[in-house]
């Protein structure tokens, strides 16, 4: 132990550059803790303070969380299977082929990415409808819903995109069916479509846009109104509180303290 | 029991004590299951193979060597141009060592001598399978769009055909296959495109029917249509498996449709000889004019005996009539222009000999089952739509009905086609070698709508077969430059003049070859005035005796008249010359007596020429080459000469061996071959 | 009664030792403020620690879905070569399997356009902020629309032959009966719990058991030529 002024990690905190940094303190007070939330441009998304009972499991399932969750790990393998990946044809499918045989834990890559693609999907729907079966969507948070919607849509599109940059079988026509469908809107639909595609058929030019929609405008439109969803949950008065679900009468739960002391924590438990 | 329990429940409350620990050991746990990824990756196969494969050579002799060329990791050979990407090696890591000749077990065993290199090719463009993989469930059996599996072994020559669209010397089985695909006309319905643009040519000689009513009985016909191997055992003609009615229309509406043949080519009235011919005067010009070159003939013991250029004469009694035979054997091209038969010029009591000994071979079998009743006119447009449903036009010229194009679905690249496009039957093994070997085993097999007709192959043939259509594939049509080879041009080459047309009457090119038309029966004829000489020549036409006489197919005795003769000899002598041999820059005789001597010498003891030629035929047991014993009557000295320096440039793939000879020994052996002349007392003989 | 202010000011303070909070409460302010004792907790480590908790969790368990199943790669794509049946992600099986009933332009733009619109506007009508059971108010008027949606729907779908989506239309029309006849007087706790629903709910059930059992039947159900198979057999 170091000349008794707590740990390394202390001593780090309490470094000129950590302190440029992070410049909520190193305290753990209240007020240092709101700060810390206040202070960072993507925590202060939050608010500084939160209903104890809406952190139990039952009332909200973490289902925003695991989306969230999901986004990370989606943007993190993305980035690393995009060091393997040429959006043209036929390399594509050459290179998920390489991803399988030859990258190292290439293939634990692809899966990790196409699993949590899926997952994201079924968290974002599950999602909507656990926010509805709450009630959450009335008043104050009508508008939080719509972005919900918009969020909905656009995991959709990024799933859709994504599905077709293996250029195999199954994604080629999973997108010849679903661009299918897109000419049968009246009068410009296979304008639409054509635009979408870039071209009459899925070709590479096609693969080349859906590469572009799935690693750069899409995610920067998530990202975008991920952030607006959360500042929503803030400015709309935190996360939705049921009127017929009283607070339950606490027994006390202690905060989670500081490690300098921990020996409250215990003492109390 | 219960103290561990409470033991285990207290660790795991003190790991998740608080939630800062808790959170802590999830960290370590996610941590863990990343770290599995990577472990997983080290237990691959590939790995497990070269660990198994160091350990293999451990204890080699050449140990060191072997470790000093082995290298871990994943190897592939990468060909853009090709579009390969194999990474066998990652496994089969003892391709290239020649010193592990003894290993038999996969996956290193060596690879067996091929004239080709391994990183110039790479693996998957022979043996299929997807080079990419690196498992080998994968890289072997995966079946996916445009992935194939590997090929069996047994079909390997096919991956040669992809390129090599010339018959090889190391491929039998193709050159068998792709020689049947022709000879059985299977080309003629299912057409195959070359990646050079041409299509392949049958060369089967479906008799036209337009003037069959001359030829041949309805009955015939019959028995023919529901069995052609009862009537001929080398048959090409399919079996259509025809009902009894169907093949009793078909006969009405093809007898009913045939043109009779103008009365002077076939004189209605039948010349019925009063004195039956002598039937061993007519066998003995059978023999005379070699008609067993091309006509086979069942021995007794049901053995084919003759060759298999003209139709089969077992049972052709049972079939022609007796007045169109003696008009065919006249002259064959004024009832089938494209004809192989050579126009003999018989006599007119040779023909009646000859037409005879022909019609003496039957078979009252074969018909005795048949009786028809006249055809209606029902029967007759019954027979005719059957007749356009199964193609029958496509092989056979018929009047009146039209040659339908692409009847059969084309070939090209059947040895690429994905199993997904496949419609196997229940019980087969879903391949695509056994996929085609099915369809060519049994093709009604697919269903009893279908119209491919039973073939009576061997399995040999089938295989052969199916080693010739795997060999058409995507591949062959997108190699890069640096790998096409192009197939020779079909020569369309047609000598001029009077000899020309006796050329085109004899039908030499059914057997011999010139400037690249041609059949290989038959020596090439190309330099044939360079080679012999002038008398010889003259000779042979006028009394063909065989230069091998073990061979049964032998050049026929045309009969021809002096002047024709003599045309054909100034044609050969003055045309078919090679400008790099002078003809004359030897004498033909006149050589030292030394020099033959030592010749002599050359012949028996240097070159040991005598294993497999004669030149004094009581003495030498050579059979593998020609006789030599009148060679000095026969070739100039100048291509003995240039034969012996280097025999390959004169005759590729001749199997005479190239010794290198110096000039002085070529030299002193022409001079002795040049003195084997034909004996005086043979030509007294004469 | 003199003219209200515009707005209330209040000061706050739920917390024990940090800021206080001012609130301007104006009349066009849509959230309800409501001073509440309820216990809160610092976001700061309490809430961020759980959620990288439950994110932590969620990765370890799509890790271990990722080493053992390997995500699905056919042979590279072939347009010449069409595999029968050609499914969209399985999230749009719904949507073509309504593409196997209804013209291009009903499943494929009518009905996603129609359920984008519907989400979207779900908060801002007021039968969506009721949370009274469906039948509490206007009983009969509410019986007879229900009785003639439930009947008409039914009969548009079974007029097209679909099935599929006709059973759970049934099922929910079904559960929705017998909530008309339950009150929240009644004996049983599950029609008590049938009759508190609102429509909003009823309707937001339906498409979600319709969603379920049409990308169900479109993910293991149809075969080639999108005909009917059984997942088990073969």
């Amino acid at each position: 132990m170091p000349d008794g002024k707590g740990g390394y990690f202390e001593r780090l905190e309490r470094t000129r550059v950590w302190r440029s940094v992070f410049r909520s303190g190193t305290g753990s007070s209240t007020l240092h803790r709101a700060l810390a939330i206040q202070q960072n441009l993507f925590l202060h998304l939050f608010s500084t303070k939160v209903r104890r009972r809406m952190l139990g499991f039952r009332a909200t399932w973490y289902l925003g969380a695991l989306t969230l969750g999901t986004f990370f790990i989606l943007v993190i393998t993305g980035i690393l299977l995009m060091l393997y990946y040429h959006p043209s044809v036929p390399q594509a499918y050459a290179d998920v082929k390489d991803l399988k045989f030859v990258v190292s834990s290439g293939m634990f890559l692809r899966n990790l990415h196409r699993w949590s693609a899926h997952a994201m999907v079924l968290l974002v729907f599950a999602h909507m409808f656990r926010v509805f079966y709450r009630g959450a969507y009335r008043p104050p948070r009508e508008f939080n819903w719509v972005i919900g919607v918009i969020l909905l849509l656009i995991t959709l599109l990024l799933s859709y995109t994504g599905y077709l940059l293996p250029w195999d079988q199954l994604a080629f026509w999973a997108i010849t069916v679903g661009s299918n469908i897109s000419s049968a809107v009246p009068v410009f639909g296979d304008k639409a479509r054509f635009l979408m595609l870039g071209g009459h058929q899925v070709n590479a030019n096609a693969l080349l846009r859906f590469y572009v929609l799935h690693c750069v405008i899409l995610p920067l439109a998530a990202v975008l109104f991920v952030a607006v969803h959360m500042w929503r949950i803030r400015k709309d008065g935190g996360l939705y509180v049921r009127q017929s679900e009283p607070a339950r009468e606490s027994e006390p739960q202690p905060e989670v303290p500081a490690t300098d002391n921990k020996e409250v924590l215990v003492g109390k438990r | 029991m219960k103290s561990m329990k409470a033991r285990l429940i207290s660790f795991s409350r003190a790991l998740v004590r608080d939630p800062i620990r808790t959170f802590g050991m999830v960290s370590f746990l996610l941590l863990v299951a990343l770290a599995i990824a990577p472990a997983k990756d080290h237990f691959s196969e590939w790995r497990h193979y070269q660990q198994q494969y160091l350990r293999l050579i451990h204890d080699r002799g050449d140990a060191v060597t072997l470790q000093r060329h082995f290298q871990g990791g994943i190897r592939q050979i990468w060909l853009p141009d090709l579009g390969v990407v194999d990474r066998c090696q990652s496994c089969h890591t003892g391709l290239d060592e020649a010193s592990l000749v003894d290993v038999s077990t996969q996956p290193f065993r060596r690879h067996p001598p091929i004239p080709h290199r391994l990183d110039e090719f790479g693996c998957v463009v022979c043996h299929r399978g997807q080079g990419a993989a690196t498992t080998v469930a994968e890289a072997h059996h995966s079946t996916l769009a445009r992935e194939e599996p590997l090929l069996p072994a047994r079909y390997i020559e096919a991956s040669c055909g992809q390129c090599h669209h010339v018959a090889l010397p190391g491929t039998p089985k193709l050159n068998e296959g792709r020689e049947l695909l022709a000879r059985y006309g299977c080309v003629r319905c299912h057409s195959i495109k070359l990646p050079d643009s041409s299509t392949m040519t049958a060369t089967d000689q479906p008799p036209p029917l337009t003037h069959i009513g001359d030829k041949t009985s309805r009955e015939w016909i019959y028995a023919w249509l529901k069995d052609p191997a009862s009537y001929a055992a080398s048959a090409t003609m399919p079996n259509f498996q025809l009902s009894d009615a169907d093949a009793r229309d078909i006969s009405a509406f093809l007898i009913a449709n045939s043109e009779p043949l103008p009365a002077d080519i076939v004189p209605v009235a039948a010349t019925k000889s009063s004195s039956a011919p002598d039937p061993a005067a007519g066998s003995s010009l059978y023999g005379e004019s070699f008609c067993a070159s091309c006509h086979a003939v069942q021995n007794a013991a049901g053995n084919l005996v003759g060759g298999d250029l003209g139709p089969e004469l077992t049972r052709v009694g049972s079939k022609v009539k007796p007045e169109w035979l003696q008009a065919w054997l006249r002259d064959p091209r004024t009832y089938d222009s494209h004809t192989l038969m050579p126009r003999y010029r018989w006599t007119e009591p040779q023909l009646t000999l000859m037409n005879a000994y022909v019609q003496s071979k039957t078979d009252p079998d074969l018909m005795a089952n048949v009786h028809l009743d006249p055809a209606t006119s029902e029967q007759i447009a019954h027979g005719k739509a059957l007749v356009t449903e199964y193609g029958c036009a496509v092989c056979h010229e018929i009047r009146g009905i039209q040659k339908p194009e692409n009847f059969a679905p084309e070939l090209s690249r059947i040895g690429s086609k994905p199993l997904a496009q496949l419609v196997f039957i229940s019980g087969m093994q879903q391949t695509l070698p056994d996929y085609i070997a099915a369809k060519i085993h049994r093709p009604r097999a697919f269903g009893t709508a279908l119209r491919m007709p039973q073939y009576t192959f061997s399995a040999e043939q089938v295989d052969a077969l199916t080693t010739a259509l795997l060999s058409y594939t995507d591949r062959s049509f997108t190699l890069p430059t640096r790998l096409q080879i192009p197939s020779p041009s079909i020569a369309t080459y047609q000598p001029a003049g009077h000899a020309g047309k006796l050329m085109t009457e004899l039908n030499c090119f059914a057997c011999h070859r010139i400037n690249g038309r041609g059949g290989d029966m038959a020596p090439d004829l190309t330099w044939e005035g360079t080679a012999v000489q002038r008398q010889w020549l003259d000779d042979f036409l006028k009394n063909p005796n065989t230069l091998r006489p073990a061979l049964i197919r032998r050049m026929p005795k045309f009969n021809l008249s002096d002047s024709d003769r003599a045309v054909l000899t100034d044609y050969f002598m003055t045309v078919y010359q090679t400008a790099d041999i002078d003809r004359d820059s030897m004498p033909l005789s006149g050589y030292s007596t030394a020099l033959v001597e030592q010749g002599r010498q050359l012949f028996y003891s240097k070159y040991s020429c005598q294993s497999c030629h004669m030149v004094n035929a009581a003495q030498d047991k050579g059979y593998i080459g020609p006789p030599l014993t009148q060679v000095g009557s026969r070739l100039t000295a100048p291509w003995i000469f240039h034969w012996l320096k280097n025999p390959q440039a004169l005759r590729p793939g001749t199997i005479e061996p190239n010794q290198n000879m110096s000039d002085e020994d070529a030299g002193a052996l022409t001079a002795f071959l040049m003195a084997q002349k034909t004996s005086p007392t043979r030509e007294a003989k004469r | 009664m003199t003219e209200p202010k515009d707005f209330v000011a209040g000061v706050g303070s739920d917390i024990r030792k940090s800021q206080k909070r001012v609130l301007f409460v104006t009349r066009r302010t849509s959230a309800q403020v409501k001073v509440s004792d309820e216990e809160q907790v610092q976001t700061f480590p309490e809430g961020l620690l759980r959620i990288a908790l439950a994110i932590e969790i969620l990765a370890i368990a799509l890790v271990l879905i990722s080493l053992f199943f390997n995500a699905p790669l056919e042979g590279i794509a072939d347009p010449t070569n069409t595999p029968n049946p050609a499914k969209a992600p399985w999230y749009f099986l719904g949507l073509q399997e309504m593409l196997h009933y209804f013209p291009p332009v009903v499943a494929g733009v009518l009905i996603p356009t129609v359920l984008v619109v519907a989400l979207v506007v779900i908060p801002y009508f007021n039968v969506n902020i009721e949370a009274d059971g469906l039948f509490l108010k206007n009983r009969r008027r509410r019986l007879s629309i229900f009785y003639v949606a439930a009947l008409g729907f039914s009969l548009f779908l079974w007029f097209f032959d679909v099935y599929v989506a006709l059973v759970p239309t049934l099922i929910v029309a079904a559960f929705m009966l017998i909530a008309a006849f339950s009150s929240p007087h009644s004996s049983s706790r599950s029609r008590r719990y049938l009759a508190s629903k609102p429509v909003s709910w009823w309707v937001m059930t339906w498409f979600l058991f319709e969603l379920i059992v049409l990308t169900i039947v479109g993910t293991f159900f149809r075969g080639p030529g999108w005909s009917w198979v059984l997942p088990w057999r073969g």
